[in-house]
Parts: structure tokens; C-alpha cells; sequence
């Protein structure tokens, strides 16, 4: 990220290259459409590269920094322009698409770990997964939400945060278990 | 459900989670941004919710980005200069390309094989005119690797120019090609490398009156009278 600061052009294009598939995942499974995708993600990956002074490298990695930025962008497109068509596209519709399987270690090692995610999120009470997908890939916000189900505000909040005390719980015990598997076979 | 209880902890607690989530509307996430401020255990909490919805974006179904968002946003940002950036780099530079220092080497006109239209059938091309002027127009060429190429044709006659291009394979060099209608690729005599920063440009040799398209494969050092390989960059002249 220094490079970047530095105006690399080189350091950008890797960045670009390590994170623009999980970014453009975000971004799809957000708003459905790939256009708008792939605005997202451009708006995002520029911003990184004039965020001279914005990104702190220690407050978390560039994939995380990058998924941020990805993240709010598609919740701003969505607030402003009131673009609620083709929003969160079933993943179905999405793994169709999936092309060749990724090859390198650490593609394997973050598919692992998504999946322990994915793991956690199914294990969710569905009220909790509810809200905590609506508003995360959904971008609505907890009024909105409440409007949707009926429920008190309050009550979404809650729900959401129950929700990810759990995710987080589940995610930890997972990983835990993978290490000790793991462990057991070496 | 079991599990779910109204936060009574504390009021503002209730919006940790939300925050976190992004679904508070932006005047309540600035007003919670401000109460983190000042309160540890919102900070706290936020501080364990943080990774589990950084993990959250782990879950979207993989869907690798299109080969042209790669292109865009590099040209872009090329186009943009960064914050420290040696503002040298741009000063002569309309949309951040800097003239190469590139020289290309020349050599005689060699004849063609019949191999050509086969590879050049299998390359689909598409090229956009990105700017016009009384003489001049820019025409953005097709590439099939990282990096940029423009055509650029003044009264008849073409200088491509390469911008962040990978360099040839070792023992390699570009070759221009120019293909008219419903013929093969005819070689000319401009072979050329790029500086260590990825910059190149080439006049192409003639006119380009009647020509299809413009294109550059990877050749022998010598050259070659008929390509060898598959087109690297493909500008088509409309």
C-alpha cells in the first residue's frame, strides 16, 4: 500500500489483480447487475488509489479496506438513485455463472474460510439471517427492514446484533475445529 | 426465538450491530459515529462485530471481474494522477500518458504466408474511437493482455502508442502488422520492444488509407513474414 501512496502504478495493478474478483463478487451479489458491478468496483479501486491520506494500513488489511469501500459504494448508489431492481440475486443465479475453479493455495484457503462463513450464516435462526442479509448484501437500512417484516425497529436491531454475536461465535468455533482437524492429520 | 431479548444494556448498544451492518440511514450513522467517540464499549463491540461482517463479504458466490473492468480501471487510473505522484510524471502528459522514450529498430518488407487469416479469424475485435479532431483521431485497440494501445492517425498515417504493455516474451519483439479487407495480414517494418515501465510507440509505416487493421503480435528478433503468433493488440479503422 506504501507503493500506492507513492503513485506506483505497478503496486496498483496488483492490488487490482489480488482483490478485484472477491470486490466484483461483493458488488454483484449487492446490486445484480453487472454494470453497476463493475461501477462499483472502479469507483472503488480509484478511490484507493487517491486515498493518499484516507487508508490506515492499521486498521486492517486492503481487502478489507477495498470491501469497505465496495460495501458504502453500493449502499450509496442504492439510496441515491433508488435503483432497487435486480437487487440481490439469488445465488444460484450468481454460482451459474462461476467459471474454472481457483488454483493457488490461498484461494483454497479463502474458500475454506468462506465457507466456515457461509457455515455460520446458514446456522443462523432464520430471523437473525433475515435481517443480517438484508441489510448487509440488501444495503436497506433497519427502518426499512422493520417496515418489510413489521417488526419494531428495536426488534430488527436486536436482531441483528444477536445475529452477529452468533456469526462470530460460529465462525471462531469453526475455524477452531478446522485447526484441530487439521492438526490431527499432520 | 430463542436467544432474542430486547438490548437492555444500553441504549446506544442496540446500534453497534446496525452500524456495522451499514443500516443505519447516514444522519444516524453520523450520529453514532460522533457517540463512538466518546463510549469504550460501543467501540469495543464494534471492535468484535468488525471481522464477522468483513467475513460476511467472503459469502457473495464468486464472480470473477470481466477482463475489460481490469482494463478500464488501470487506463483510469492512469489517467488520474495519484496523490505523490512526481507531478513531472504529467506535465506533458494529456490523460497521464507520458511520451515514451522508446526507438524502434526497422527492417525491409517481407512477404506473407497463408497461415495469417486463421489467426486473425479467432481474435474478435473491437475497437472504440475515444476522441476525434480536425486531423487526428485516437482509436483504443483491442488487447489481449494488461496494459493499453491507441492508434493514433494523423492525415492518413499511424503511430500506435502502448502505455503500461507487458514486454515481449524474452527473445521476442512486436511486429506490425496492417490487414485490408479480406486479406491476409501484410508484415511491415516496424518491430519494437517497450521501456521497462511498459511505454512504447511506433510509427506504422505507409497509409493507412484502405487498411482494416492495425495489428502487433510477438515475432522472432528479426521479424517474421507471417505471424506466429495470435495478435496481441487489434485497432480496427472504421
Amino acid at each position: 500500500m506504501g507503493l500506492v501512496h507513492g503513485g506506483d502504478a505497478r503496486a496498483f495493478e496488483v492490488i487490482f489483480d489480488r482483490h478485484a474478483d472477491v470486490a466484483f463478487s461483493l458488488a454483484y451479489r449487492m446490486c445484480g447487475r453487472r454494470a453497476m458491478a463493475e461501477d462499483i468496483v472502479q469507483e472503488a479501486f480509484l478511490s484507493l488509489w487517491r486515498s493518499d491520506a484516507r487508508y490506515d494500513h492499521r486498521r486492517g488489511s486492503v481487502r478489507s479496506w477495498v470491501l469497505g469501500v465496495v460495501h458504502n459504494r453500493a449502499i450509496d448508489a442504492f439510496r441515491s438513485e433508488s435503483v432497487r431492481t435486480g437487487r440481490n440475486v439469488s445465488d444460484e443465479a450468481a454460482l451459474a455463472r462461476l467459471t474454472a475453479p481457483e488454483s493457488t493455495e490461498a484461494e483454497v484457503q479463502r474458500r475454506d474460510d468462506a465457507g466456515r462463513v457461509r457455515g455460520a450464516l446458514r446456522a443462523l435462526p432464520v430471523e437473525q439471517r433475515q435481517v443480517i442479509e438484508l441489510a448487509y448484501f440488501g444495503g436497506f437500512t433497519h427502518r426499512e427492514i422493520a417496515d418489510m417484516l413489521g417488526l419494531p425497529a428495536g426488534t430488527v436491531k436486536g436482531r441483528m446484533r444477536l445475529g452477529l454475536t452468533k456469526l462470530r461465535v460460529g465462525v471462531d468455533e469453526s475455524s477452531a475445529q478446522a485447526a484441530t482437524i487439521g492438526g490431527g492429520r499432520r | 426465538m430463542s436467544g432474542e431479548r430486547t438490548d437492555d444494556r444500553r441504549h446506544c448498544a442496540g446500534d453497534v450491530a446496525a452500524y456495522a451492518l451499514g443500516a443505519l440511514d447516514a444522519a444516524e450513522a453520523q450520529a453514532f459515529a460522533r457517540h463512538l467517540e466518546s463510549c469504550p464499549d460501543c467501540r469495543r463491540e464494534l471492535d468484535a462485530f468488525a471481522p464477522v461482517v468483513d467475513e460476511l463479504a467472503r459469502t457473495a458466490p464468486r464472480m470473477p471481474a470481466p477482463p475489460s473492468l481490469r482494463s478500464r480501471v488501470l487506463q483510469a487510473a492512469a489517467d488520474e494522477p495519484a496523490p505523490g505522484r512526481d507531478a513531472a510524471d504529467h506535465a506533458h502528459a494529456p490523460r497521464g500518458l507520458r511520451r515514451p522514450t522508446w526507438s524502434g529498430t526497422r527492417r525491409p518488407l517481407l512477404a506473407l504466408g497463408s497461415a495469417v487469416a486463421i489467426i486473425v479469424a479467432a481474435i474478435v475485435v473491437v475497437a472504440i474511437a475515444v476522441s476525434s479532431g480536425p486531423s487526428t483521431r485516437v482509436i483504443r485497440a483491442q488487447v489481449t493482455g494488461p496494459g493499453t494501445a491507441s492508434l493514433r492517425i494523423t492525415d492518413g498515417h499511424g503511430e500506435l502508442i502502448l502505455h503500461r504493455f507487458a514486454a515481449p516474451p524474452p527473445g521476442k519483439i512486436y511486429e506490425v502488422w496492417l490487414q485490408r479487407p479480406n486479406g491476409p495480414p501484410a508484415p511491415t517494418s516496424a518491430l519494437f520492444g517497450v521501456t521497462a515501465q511498459g511505454r512504447g510507440s511506433v510509427d506504422v509505416p505507409g497509409s493507412l488509407h484502405g487498411v482494416r487493421r492495425v495489428m502487433v503480435t510477438p515475432e522472432p528478433a528479426g521479424g517474421s513474414r507471417v505471424p506466429t503468433h495470435a495478435p496481441v493488440i487489434v485497432a480496427t479503422l472504421h
